[in-house]
């Protein structure tokens, strides 16, 4: 993007100031430099000359990109491409410390890749069974690693996908021709929550597709994009435009919701680009979250996703994971889908539109922020009663584990939408999945009912 | 110019002039700051035996002769008045467009500016709020002489500072009134009185404050009491058919027939009247709801049960005519009244206030009749701002202003 | 409470009498309070109006009363200006920083104190934000009048300076008559509670009657005593479709005539719906000259008898169109376009120019058609939205700041509607507030005699002239009381009069 089209973006601003209330950064500290207002006044500066200073680099940091703004915003600024914009110049300007840039460094070096994470697997079970994880030990670990100790998962046998699955046949005389779509199998989801992906992969099938899961997917540079390494990030998105092009879908699905909103960004991302703005362009239209294709398949119903046999008597709350909601818009699907469960109650809680911290990387670049974030978070879902809290993205779903493992209250197990999903649709799979793969502290608990 | 008696009765003899214009106004007032002289205005004297000292002062001005409607723009529901205009006259003509000023005075041929100036107001406060709360606009003499206006003739105005709010209350010390302009509303198709007897402070306060929280809309809650016992009194106004429905929900709420609540198409003789007269000592009482049951136990307490308390309870405003046999001692009486205060009083902005309105000329001087004020101090320094040599009712007010 | 990852910029620019101001604040505050980076500071430049810009040497983010006092005491005894802010959302430039002077912002004192539903009072600091307060009491069955239209970020303290108003202060009053007391900071750095608060009146000046709408010259309000009210029992809201402005203004007249009190009457032009229907698809009447607006609440019963009469006057003055909500669902439905005008006519215009004018509501029609003249005259649009209730007007002026003489053209468009305004009676301010936007306007309106009055009240209050100088009066003045030494005497008497903190 130019500076012109940069600044143009910004010249849509009004200074009305309807984006502070939404923020979680102003929430937190009242500054106008921390606020969607006073960021794109600080990109303006940068536009006008200024030199990207550690204070501009800082207050840009600190966003999170959870996009709350957007929607709040009466004038249509679109605060996500300034962002996104705003980032690379922070990032290709390097003013950030030598301790910044080898963190950084440090997170590229692993996340994106999803054969490093797997390989990750084996230590962090040792580490667990030995007691390496514990809190007595983490805490005295420099406050970086202490937050992406906080934050791993307990390690969970891997669920192997074949490359191809057959859709559900529908009896009855019903007969559809089936959807073919392409399953992205993420990076830190391949290597932790690989049965949540089984999980998509399974329902998908149950509602008719033909699901394709490529080889060889790499990351779709979801954590670039949104942390304004540019050129890595469009490294990434080639790879998985030509992936996904050769592999011939109708629609490219993912369940993590910032996968879904980048690759729905590659058009902007790829814009300049002769060679890839239009194949950008076609992958862009053809990405959806798992929820999302699901309520556009039509939901419940015959010759459609079949309607769960067994209730599933338990309060859910459902956490809008930034990415999915401000980010893609998608809001009433994953609740329309949870409410067509039966005996299931959903909640809503307060501040449910406010970030948990998660954002990315942010959580372990800003950990005491993103602790706070997590905080109240923790706290609001657990004072809804709920029984499980269900959610559309791993880092939603880490971050609100370790937020309630550290406050030590009730721990409320975290589940994927899709997951629960499956539980309810195939009473087998349920026995089987539930106990062992939820999301939760170390103390492995049953799902069940409070009682009414 | 006619010589007549200063308020206060005594026989000092002062210069009593009726200017016909603000114009004349201004030149009284240049004329007497040129002279060092003293000033006092009177509309007509209703509340002449209010305030504080009521030193004569050299030159009084009466506003008989600044009488008369400037404009009343009926479509927009403003009304520009002289301030020597009596407000009963005011609302015949305003009757006639279907409309009326939201304030009543205790007396009858009470005028603008004395209603304005003191801070007047009757039972409809508790819906519509006081003068100072109507006033859209004011032209007025400072106390050098100078005219100057504040506010406009529009409902919606916030250009510059509301010198007219400042002066409502002011008891005259800040400049003379000439001209106000004020909000109308109209006149409700349907009126209707529900009362019932109250036995006790804390009975009274109990009815007062669930009517006062209702959704009921009530346009006054008033008392009329002598000592803990009598009536209470709510006015509902609005259409016919909704009058009719919702004055009967009153009732219930009042505890229906069984607590003998009774709806009345009249006024009460008692309502909108101070329970004081001439030669009384009299007392204002303003406390939050919530204290409203412990100012009511007070006053029986110190003033006896005898005590006559009428007012806008609703509102936690409450006129007291103190009985004679209590009122016989000025010391006495100074300690009663300082124990009320000391019963009303907490952290700043959350107690009440119980001024002495009027007293007998033997007992004044033995008596704080304001108490303690807060933000005394910037009030001094507007005064001084305004009347550097205190000239204009010089300690009629707070403080000694 | 600071982000982690935030160096302090370069202080060498600071010097002289605000660097030692800023390191004095430093060490009282704590360094989280206290801004001196450059580009930080450069984002408060301006708040919601920004045509006027100016960056301040210091910003400061107090926590409590106690911490205002210190900083305005500190500007105090330095004579160094300062200017006081809540959310920034302003539309008269009244937190427009003064270049070497301090900003004061509230943001940080945001907790609501005390909230009495006995008596239907709350006490909150002044960084509450408006549509907090009634937040707060909403599931008891209360809330807090005032509603601007930015209520979901405007800060109460910000609408105690303006007197904020909103669509439904035809009927319920603006500020003013919702605040019952204020805590104040004076600009000699005292704290001193004014007001009744809790009760309805207190003896002496009506102080808080002049503070409110003073916009931050007389001091800085550190609590603010809101009046609470119970929630109506019924509230319904009617949109009717016009040809034109005439037959809406004619029937917001009969309206008014028939002894109707709306609890809001909003009118909106031609020019505005196109606006509001390509922002948020509000679908209002196809083809309107212009929509009508009226929301109604009260006692039920009343309610259906006022819908009754304001449908049939509509109706009788060439409504072709009337919708009435059912619930609270279609209310907001009705609204919406309403609430989004002004940030819509930002997609059918590069730039605008917000106006706030009052006029006599019966003097609705003729003004504009004068105001489509002198559009037409310039060659401006002019799009059209206003509180039909109490006659003011909001005008969006359009223009392309791209185009070269359009931005001129539209101020000098927007100042003769003030003009206008004031030909006919009217104000140049009904919400907005004067602030730098509209001090040159002053003695439009007012005489000399008049500004040199309310002066009188600045000097009272601010002899130094310390508290956001530069707003409200056209010119500087002095003040002709000298600010005295304090002495001992003085502070006996102070104590003694109740003077809150010293």
């Amino acid at each position: 993007m130019t500076d012109q089209g940069l600044r143009a973006l910004t010249d849509v601003c009004v200074h009305c100031g309807f984006c502070l209330p939404a923020c979680p950064t102003y929430q937190l500290w009242g500054e106008e430099m921390d606020s969607p207002r006073g960021r794109i006044h600080l990109v303006q500066q940068m536009l006008e000359g200024a030199p990207v200073t550690p204070t501009i680099a800082g207050h840009l940091d600190a966003c999170l990109g959870c996009l709350a703004c957007v929607p709040a915003c009466p004038s249509g600024v679109r605060y996500d491409r300034i962002v996104t914009q705003a980032r690379v110049q922070v990032e290709d300007s390097g003013v950030r410390t030598l301790g910044q840039k080898a963190l950084r460094a440090g997170i590229f070096a692993l996340f994106p890749h999803p054969y490093r994470l797997r390989a990750l697997r084996g230590p962090l079970a040792l580490a667990d069974r030995i007691g390496l994880t514990s809190p007595r030990v983490v805490r005295r670990l420099p406050r970086p690693l202490r937050a992406m100790a906080e934050l791993a998962p307990p390690v969970q046998p891997r669920a192997r996908l074949p490359r191809r699955l057959a859709p559900r046949t529908f009896g009855g005389g019903v007969s559809r021709p089936a959807r073919v779509v392409g399953l992205l199998t993420g990076c830190v989801q391949s290597a932790f929550f690989s049965h949540v992906t089984e999980a998509t992969a399974r329902v998908l099938t149950l509602a008719g597709c033909e699901v394709v899961i490529p080889r060889g997917q790499g990351c779709c540079g979801a954590l670039a994009h949104h942390s304004g390494m540019r050129r890595q990030a469009v490294r990434r998105a080639r790879r998985t435009i030509a992936t996904f092009e050769r592999a011939g879908v109708e629609a490219v699905v993912t369940d993590v919701a910032g996968c879904g909103s980048a690759m729905k960004e590659y058009a902007d991302l790829l814009a300049d680009d002769p060679q890839w703005a239009s194949r950008a362009g076609a992958l862009a239209a053809k990405a959806r979250d798992v929820t999302e294709l699901l309520v556009e398949l039509g939901g419940f119903g015959p010759g459609r996703l079949p309607q769960p046999g067994r209730p599933v008597p338990l309060t859910v709350a459902y956490h809008d994971a930034c990415h999915l909601s401000n980010g893609q818009g998608v809001r009433s699907q994953p609740r329309e889908l949870l409410r067509g469960i039966p005996g299931l109650r959903l909640v809503t809680a307060a501040g449910a539109d406010v970030c948990c911290g998660s954002a990315g990387i942010y959580n372990l670049v800003q950990p005491d922020t993103a602790a706070q974030l997590g905080a109240r978070k923790a706290a609001a879902l657990r004072a809804t009663g709920a029984d499980v809290i269900v959610t559309g993205n791993p880092g939603c779903a880490l971050q609100i584990a370790a937020a309630m493992r550290r406050d030590g209250g009730r721990d409320v197990p975290v589940l994927h939408t899709v997951e629960l999903l499956y539980a309810a649709l195939d009473p087998t799979v349920g026995d089987r999945l539930l106990p062992e793969h939820r999301i939760q502290g170390r103390h492995g608990q049953g799902l069940r009912a409070t009682p009414q | 110019m006619v010589s007549a008696v200063a308020p206060g009765g005594s026989a000092a003899p002062a210069t009593t002039v009726s200017p016909t214009s603000a114009d004349a106004v201004a030149e009284v007032l240049r004329q007497a700051g040129a002279a060092g002289q003293t000033v006092a205005v009177v509309g007509a004297g209703t509340k002449a035996s209010w305030g504080g000292s009521l030193e004569p002062s050299d030159v009084v001005i009466r506003t008989d002769r600044l009488r008369g409607i400037v404009r009343h723009d009926a479509g927009d529901l403003i009304v520009t008045v002289r301030a020597g205009t009596a407000l009963r006259d005011v609302q015949a003509v305003l009757a006639l467009s279907g409309q009326r000023l939201a304030l009543s005075a205790g007396a009858p041929e009470a005028t603008i500016g004395g209603v304005l100036a003191a801070g007047e107001a009757g039972p409809l406060r508790l819906r519509y709020g006081t003068g100072r709360d109507l006033l859209l606009g004011v032209e007025f003499v400072r106390p050098d002489g100078v005219r100057a206006r504040s506010g406009g003739r529009v409902v919606k105005n916030v250009a510059g500072y509301d010198v007219g709010r400042l002066l409502c209350g002011s008891y005259g010390t800040l400049g003379i009134l000439t001209e106000a302009t004020l909000r109308l509303h109209p006149l409700p198709a349907a009126r209707a009185w529900v009362s019932r007897r109250v036995e006790s402070p804390a009975e009274a306060a109990d009815v007062v404050g669930a009517v006062a929280r209702s959704r009921l809309v009530p346009s006054a809650i008033e008392v009329d009491l002598t000592g803990s016992a009598g009536t209470l009194c709510v006015l509902v106004e609005g259409s016919r058919s909704g009058v009719a429905e919702r004055s009967a929900a009153v009732a219930a709420l009042l505890g229906g027939g069984e607590a003998g609540a009774e709806v009345s198409a009249a006024e009460p003789e008692w309502w909108g009247r101070y329970p004081f007269g001439p030669g009384d000592v009299a007392l204002k009482l303003a406390v939050p709801l919530r204290m409203l049951a412990t100012a009511l136990e007070a006053l029986v307490e110190l003033c006896g049960a005898q005590a006559s308390v009428r007012g806008s309870a609703g509102s936690g405003v409450l006129y007291v005519r103190v009985p004679d046999e209590v009122a016989g001692d000025a010391a006495d009486l100074a300690e009663r009244v300082a124990a009320i205060r000391s019963r009303l009083a907490a952290d700043p902005g959350y107690g009440g206030t119980c001024v002495i309105l009027a007293a007998p000329a033997p007992l004044r001087d033995g008596l704080d009749m304001w108490g303690p004020v807060p933000g005394l101090d910037l009030m001094r320094r507007v005064k001084r701002q305004f009347d550097p040599d205190g000239r204009l009712a010089a300690g009629r007010f707070v403080g000694g202003i | 409470m600071a982000p982690e990852v935030r160096p302090r910029g370069p202080e060498d620019r600071l010097t002289g009498a605000i660097a030692q101001l800023a390191a004095d604040l430093q060490a009282v505050l704590g360094p989280a309070a206290v801004i001196t980076d450059e580009a930080a500071r450069r984002t408060y430049e301006c708040d919601g109006l920004t045509h006027y810009r100016a960056v301040p040497a210091l910003v400061v983010l107090p926590e409590s009363a106690e911490e205002v006092r210190h900083v305005v005491r500190a500007c105090r005894e330095r004579g160094i200006p300062w200017v006081a802010r809540g959310s920034g959302t302003g539309l008269s430039g009244g937190a427009l920083p003064v270049a070497d002077g301090l900003l004061i912002v509230t943001s940080r004192m945001r907790r609501i104190i005390d909230i009495d539903l006995d008596n239907g009072r709350a006490v909150v600091e002044p960084g509450v934000i408006n549509l907090d307060i009634s937040r707060a009491v909403s599931a008891d069955g209360w809330y807090y009048a005032p509603d601007p239209s930015s209520q979901q970020v405007c800060s109460i303290g910000g609408n105690v300076a303006e007197n904020s108003g909103g669509a439904h202060c035809v009927k319920y009053g603006f500020t003013v008559h919702h605040v019952t007391g204020v805590e104040l900071c004076t600009s000699d750095g005292e704290l001193v509670w004014i007001g009744p608060g809790q009760a309805a009146e207190a003896p002496g000046y009506d102080l808080t009657g002049v503070v409110v709408g003073s916009e931050g010259t007389l001091g800085l309000v550190t609590k603010v005593a809101v009046r609470l009210l119970v929630q109506p029992e019924a509230v319904t809201t009617l949109l009717a479709g016009f040809p034109s402005i005439v037959e809406a203004g004619a029937a917001t007249s009969a309206i008014i005539a028939a002894g109707v009190t709306p609890a809001a009457v909003e009118i909106m032009d031609a020019l505005a719906i196109q606006a509001a229907e390509r922002a948020v698809q509000c679908g209002y009447p196809e083809g309107a000259g212009a929509v009508l607006i009226v929301e109604l609440d009260g006692p039920g019963v009343e309610v259906a008898h006022e819908a009754q009469t304001v449908r049939t006057l509509c109706e009788e003055n060439g409504a072709f169109e009337i919708r009435e909500a059912v619930d609270g669902a279609e209310r907001a439905e009705i609204w919406r376009g309403r609430k989004s005008a002004f940030a819509a006519v930002g997609r059918i215009s590069p730039n605008y120019i917000v106006q706030d004018g009052v006029i006599p509501r019966t003097a609705l029609a003729q003004v504009l058609a004068k105001i489509d003249e002198i559009a037409r005259a310039a060659g401006i649009r002019v799009a059209n939205v206003f509180h039909a209730g109490d006659g003011n007007l909001h005008p969006l002026v359009l223009y392309d700041a791209a185009v070269p003489g359009n931005l001129e053209a539209a101020h000098e468009v927007s100042g003769a509607i003030l003009d206008l305004c004031i030909d006919h009676g009217g104000s140049i301010t009904g919400e907005h507030g004067v602030g730098v936007d509209k001090a040159t306007k002053m003695p439009r309106m007012f005489t000399d005699d008049d500004l040199a009055t309310m002066h009188l009240v600045r000097c009272a209050f601010d002899p130094a002239g310390l508290a956001n100088p530069g707003k409200v009066f056209p010119t500087p003045r002095l003040c002709g009381e000298r600010p005295q030494p304090r002495t001992a005497a003085d502070d006996a008497r102070r104590a003694e009069m109740g003077v809150v903190a010293w």
